[in-house]
């Protein structure tokens, strides 16, 4: 970090920056994966998105994730937990839904598509950086492929900090909307069922 | 807006007063903690990615004894498949790379970056040149995660029929009355060599069966869904309203002890459920929650489902 940046707020940043970093390497690449495991039974995609959202703050809440061996799998338990429970309070939802959601079980063993999972995200990470605007592909790639740092894009590109930092924006949002929407697509939806 | 925090975070300038201004925007809502981690992770999954990949090596693949991966260890990553080079068994079809016996599955990485996950009771044979990649299927069922490679299309023959794909996921298995294809990713072109001007465009979802002189295209909708029926890659069999005959010829591919319906009365009778493929004993046990049947365990080579004399009650 830079001058004007403290000893406590560089730690705040850096325990932020590990859990993130965690979750990326561990859950992302299997949320397409469990998003379609709804899909398939028929939740609504708004639903989906809010389970995976509320799931998301339960990890925020966790003191450590070092006691947790297989993320993706817990991260999978907590989503099917929170709309098990969430079917019971609204009481529409067919008794065998929900124990079928509650009783499922995760075999542990990694499934082929669990297996190629890196593979898959990368290509998908590929194609979402490939459809953004070209101003904002090549910023986007000297900050992500290159390593440069936004003040460096900025010098090298003569334009100023906030004009980069505006396009890191925006590409930070494509990739989080592009993963959020992965299983509707249907040239992606290798394993989902789509509900229209 | 999440986004803009980890942008401004990504900057390398970030201050208190930004991070008095970030905590306000949280605490209005408690879910934008999750937002905000979701959003930070997604900026960091082209490193994330990257680096995985580069901690990944690729399988030796050839050695034929080496690779062959057990279900169960089949966990699989990939650096085990060099420690548990076993023997090579003997015995082995003469024509077959890859056989399997009854009750084996095993997954396969190939040269080409390419991952098969050979089905109980299979045998192939993989040959990868320069121009082609070709694999033939001379029994059973095999599930093929294929690499990219536009230059050499990935062909799997299995008599007369073939299955084409460039890059994708599918799975072919060769059945007594045609082969069957099931397609979990991307596109696959198949078509029968006795008349090669007729072919099918299968799509993520789809399956189709190939007879001698029939090609049976079926939708997503049609049949059970296609991850279903590939359950077995998971060590599962994924009953949905198959009939105890199916089910039981399902079980009997994977297990040398073989489940008998000894009253032909039963046979089509319906389940559903998700069954590990090498318990049989454990799928008997359940029908008798929901049948009137009793199982006959006495023949350690048989199972046999018989009517029980006992009314069940109807409450």
């Amino acid at each position: 970090m830079e001058d004007g940046t403290g000893p406590d707020l560089r730690a705040t940043l850096e325990r932020r920056r590990a859990l993130a970093q965690w979750v990326a390497r561990e859950i992302m690449p299997h949320e397409p994966r469990i998003r379609a495991w709804f899909v398939k039974r028929r939740i609504a995609h708004d639903v989906i998105d809010e389970l995976v959202q509320d799931a998301y703050c339960r990890v925020v809440m966790l003191d450590t994730v070092d006691h947790i061996e297989c993320a993706h799998a817990y991260f999978f338990s907590i989503c099917r937990n929170l709309l098990a429970r969430r079917l019971k309070r609204q009481q529409i939802a067919p008794f065998d839904a929900i124990s079928e959601i509650e009783s499922y079980r995760d075999t542990g063993t990694p499934t082929p598509e669990e297996q190629v999972a890196t593979r898959m995200a990368s290509e998908r990470v590929r194609a979402l950086l490939a459809k953004l605007p070209e101003r904002c592909r090549r910023i986007v790639e000297l900050r992500k492929i290159e390593g440069w740092s936004q003040r460096e894009i900025a010098d090298h590109l003569g334009i100023t900090e906030k004009a980069v930092e505006k396009q890191v924006w925006v590409g930070v949002r494509a990739i989080r909307s592009g993963w959020d929407a992965i299983e509707r697509e249907p040239e992606a939806a290798g394993d989902s069922r789509r509900v229209v | 807006m999440a986004a803009e925090w980890v942008a401004r975070m990504d900057s390398g300038s970030w201050t208190e007063a930004d991070e008095a201004a970030l905590q306000t925007w949280l605490a209005a809502d408690p879910r934008r903690q999750g937002l905000l981690l979701q959003t930070q992770a997604a900026w960091m999954l082209p490193d994330a990615l990257r680096e995985q990949e580069a901690a990944e090596v690729p399988a030796p693949a050839n050695d034929t004894g080496g690779k062959w991966m057990r279900r169960g260890v089949l966990g699989g990553m990939i650096a085990a498949s060099a420690a548990a080079i076993i023997t090579v068994r003997g015995g082995l079809s003469r024509d077959a790379d890859f056989v399997t016996r009854v009750g084996e599955i095993r997954r396969v990485p190939l040269d080409d970056g390419s991952i098969m996950t050979i089905n109980s009771g299979s045998e192939l044979k993989v040959s990868l040149s320069r121009r082609a990649r070709e694999i033939q299927l001379l029994q059973g069922e095999a599930w093929f995660d294929v690499a990219k490679d536009a230059e050499r299309p990935f062909i799997v023959a299995s008599g007369p029929v073939r299955a084409k794909a460039v890059g994708t996921a599918f799975s072919v298995r060769k059945r007594d009355d045609g082969v069957e294809v099931l397609v979990t990713e991307g596109v696959v072109e198949t078509w029968s060599d006795q008349d090669s001007s007729r072919r099918l465009t299968v799509t993520a979802g789809e399956r189709a069966v190939i007879k001698e002189w029939a090609l049976v295209h079926y939708r997503e909708g049609d049949t059970p869904p296609v991850d279903r029926a590939l359950a077995w890659r998971n060590g599962m069999i994924d009953l949905n309203g198959t009939t105890l005959r199916e089910a039981a010829d399902e079980f009997n591919r994977y297990n040398q002890r073989q489940i008998v319906i000894a009253d032909p009365g039963l046979a089509s009778e319906q389940f559903d459920g998700l069954f590990k493929l090498d318990d049989p004993e454990g799928f008997a046990e359940t029908l008798k929650v929901t049948l009137p049947v009793a199982i006959n365990t006495s023949d350690p080579h048989t199972i046999r489902v018989e009517r029980s004399n006992e009314s069940i009650l109807v409450k």
